[in-house]
């Protein structure tokens, strides 16, 4: 197999560290040099399930640094049930990175990045980078309960400005953590967001009401992950930059295109979606 | 002195030939690039695109899938942008594939499908062309064709005589006798047959009160239907003499072998490869060993063999007197 520039293969990796920030909540770390070091933020990867299960499991690369990547997930099914019983020392089979992951390079110098439940495990290495590169980040975290805000110090030790809501109050702003970002005394000029699809449609909302641009990395059910099976589209603009190959409307015809969320995806634009 | 000699995997399905066994499911596989940086193309036999059909397709709304147990439904409903782009834009890019290329054909009438056919066997980096008349996934249409044989031996009779290319019709299992309509196909000019497609099913989300699948029905596929697929072939061998390529749920290399013995020449992987994109070489690793171990020579010396009473002459080539 040729070495690929994009280290995009199948990695067979050890599980070097696990700890669960909360109950049902797992975090794996691999040895994984490829994968650590072409991941780019936003990117997921696909597990090779336990023997006997059909479908791996599609999960946001949570950190990339030296040889090492983790994935984050919380335990909802028999599934991340079986991944969630791996111990250190065990053996991960891993494809990946795969898709585009969100798009920073022209990032202004103030960004918001919006995060509900376990889609807190797809944009810890956004916030990292951007940190990186000198922008003021501020993070809209919104979870269930306080328990559920996994990691939060993480961010705010990495320079993250947080700001949190939780469903029961039990932890800052009590409500939907959209309603936080609607009332931001200094809204940002960029939103990355990654949580469930309710969230992501009021991102899309606000983020249209205060006229700043929004990219959404969406989650759908996947089998394949890698754009074979055409399983996970949604319906975004003939126009957009990440329409896949398909001819321009015919007269009546409709304005939109299923792009693959895995591999035009995962990530956005909030506008150019027709969901 | 004993020469150790790797056993051979070639095979021959009408006027294709392929250098290994295994060929990759139609809309499991896009057009084999997806899967370039994660599987050594120069190690299947082939890849079957996803079907094609005469106008651009929009595909079915979501959700599209919905994961079962041992397997999936699928309902993509043909989501591609029509023949005249795909000939224009896309068809160009699989000259450089290391294996086989094999189109695929999807229509709504006998002419939709001689059309696409013609235009698209026509193309040198087309090496094969499957006929998809049993895509259980659109409206009322697709699959009405493998479930008739009139109609299935019209269809046929019409792709046949547009051309000269090894034409490899995909048979549904959702009918009362699939070696009739195997029959028809055979009879009207099929050179081989692909047995079988998707199995008809329904998911129901028991909260919402509404069916899981956004086009109501689906396709299950994996190991889940296996049993269904070892029989189909089993019977559609007894009853031609053209080559099957059995597919349907297969994982391991003993499901692999699984379909060999039942009769068919060679097989297609679909939904495995979601679960983990080396299936397909760990397949070919387990066939050479295992025939190794048994001294056997050729992968098509194992064709048949649990078939009792097996009518496919071709299978036998070379084994006769």
């Amino acid at each position: 197999m040729p070495t690929l520039s994009t280290g995009e293969r199948v990695h067979v990796t050890k599980i070097v560290d696990r700890r669960t920030p909360a109950a049902d909540v797992v975090v794996l770390g691999v040895r994984a040099p490829q994968l650590a070091r072409f991941a780019k933020p936003g990117q997921f990867v696909m597990v090779v399930p336990p023997a006997g299960e059909v479908a791996s499991v599609a999960l946001g690369i949570y950190e990339a640094q030296g040889d090492r990547m983790s994935v984050l997930f919380f335990v909802s099914g028999k599934r991340t049930t079986e991944l969630a019983r791996l111990q250190e020392g065990d053996e991960l089979t891993i494809t990946g990175p795969l898709g585009n992951g969100f798009f920073l390079d022209d990032a202004p110098s103030e960004v918001g990045i919006v995060a509900g439940g376990v889609g807190v495990a797809s944009v810890l290495t956004s916030a990292q980078e951007l940190l990186k590169n000198g922008c003021r980040v501020q993070l809209y975290y919104g979870a269930r309960t306080q328990e559920r805000l996994v990691d939060m110090d993480l961010f705010a030790r990495a320079g993250c400005e947080v700001h949190a809501a939780t469903d029961d109050g039990s932890f800052g702003y009590r409500g939907v953590v959209t309603d936080l970002l609607a009332r931001a005394a200094r809204p940002p000029r960029l939103l990355l967001a990654c949580g469930p699809s309710p969230m992501l449609r009021a991102v899309a909302r606000v983020a249209a009401e205060i006229d700043i641009p929004a990219q959404l990395s969406l989650e759908e059910t996947f089998a394949c992950g890698v754009g074979g099976c055409w399983g996970c589209v949604v319906p975004i603009v003939r126009t957009s930059a990440q329409a896949p190959s398909f001819p321009p409307a015919v007269l009546g015809g409709s304005d939109v295109v299923n792009a693959r969320v895995c591999k035009e995806g995962p990530v956005f634009w909030a506008h150019e979606l027709r969901w | 002195m004993v020469t150790r000699m790797q056993p051979d995997l070639s095979v021959r399905i009408g006027k294709l030939d392929l250098a290994y066994p295994t060929l990759m499911g139609s809309g499991c596989y896009g057009s084999g690039a997806e899967f370039e940086p994660f599987v050594d193309l120069a190690r299947i036999g082939g890849v079957v695109l996803k079907s094609v059909t005469r106008a651009p397709r929009l595909g079915n709304p979501t959700p599209r899938l919905v994961h079962t147990p041992a397997g999936m439904l699928n309902a993509i409903g043909l989501q591609n942008p029509g023949i005249a782009w795909y000939l224009a834009h896309d068809v160009a890019k699989f000259a450089s594939r290391p294996c086989k290329v094999i189109g695929s054909v999807a229509g709504f009438s006998v002419d939709d499908y001689a059309v696409v056919c013609e235009q698209l066997a026509a193309r040198d980096e087309i090496h094969a062309i499957e006929l998809n008349i049993s895509c259980p996934n659109v409206a009322s249409e697709g699959e009405t064709f493998a479930c008739d044989p009139r109609l299935t031996a019209r269809v046929v009779r019409a792709a046949r005589a547009t051309t000269g290319k090894t034409l490899i019709v995909k048979l549904s299992p959702n009918v009362t006798d699939i070696a009739a309509i195997a029959r028809e196909a055979e009879a009207a000019g099929a050179d081989a047959l692909a047995v079988v497609n998707t199995v008809r099913g329904m998911a129901i989300d028991v909260d919402a009160w509404h069916p899981r699948l956004g086009n109501v029905t689906g396709g299950l596929s994996g190991p889940a239907i296996r049993p269904i697929a070892v029989l189909a072939v089993y019977e559609v061998a007894r009853a031609v003499k053209i080559p099957i390529v059995g597919q349907g749920g297969i994982e391991t290399v003993t499901d692999a072998l699984e379909f060999f013995l039942a009769g068919a020449s060679a097989i297609s992987i679909g939904t495995a490869n979601f679960t983990d994109p080396r299936v397909p070489e760990t397949i070919v690793d387990g066939l050479s060993e295992y025939l190794a171990r048994r001294k056997l020579a050729s992968i098509r010396d194992i064709v048949g063999r649990a078939n009792l009473g097996f009518a496919n002459a071709y299978q036998f080539e070379g084994d006769e007197g």
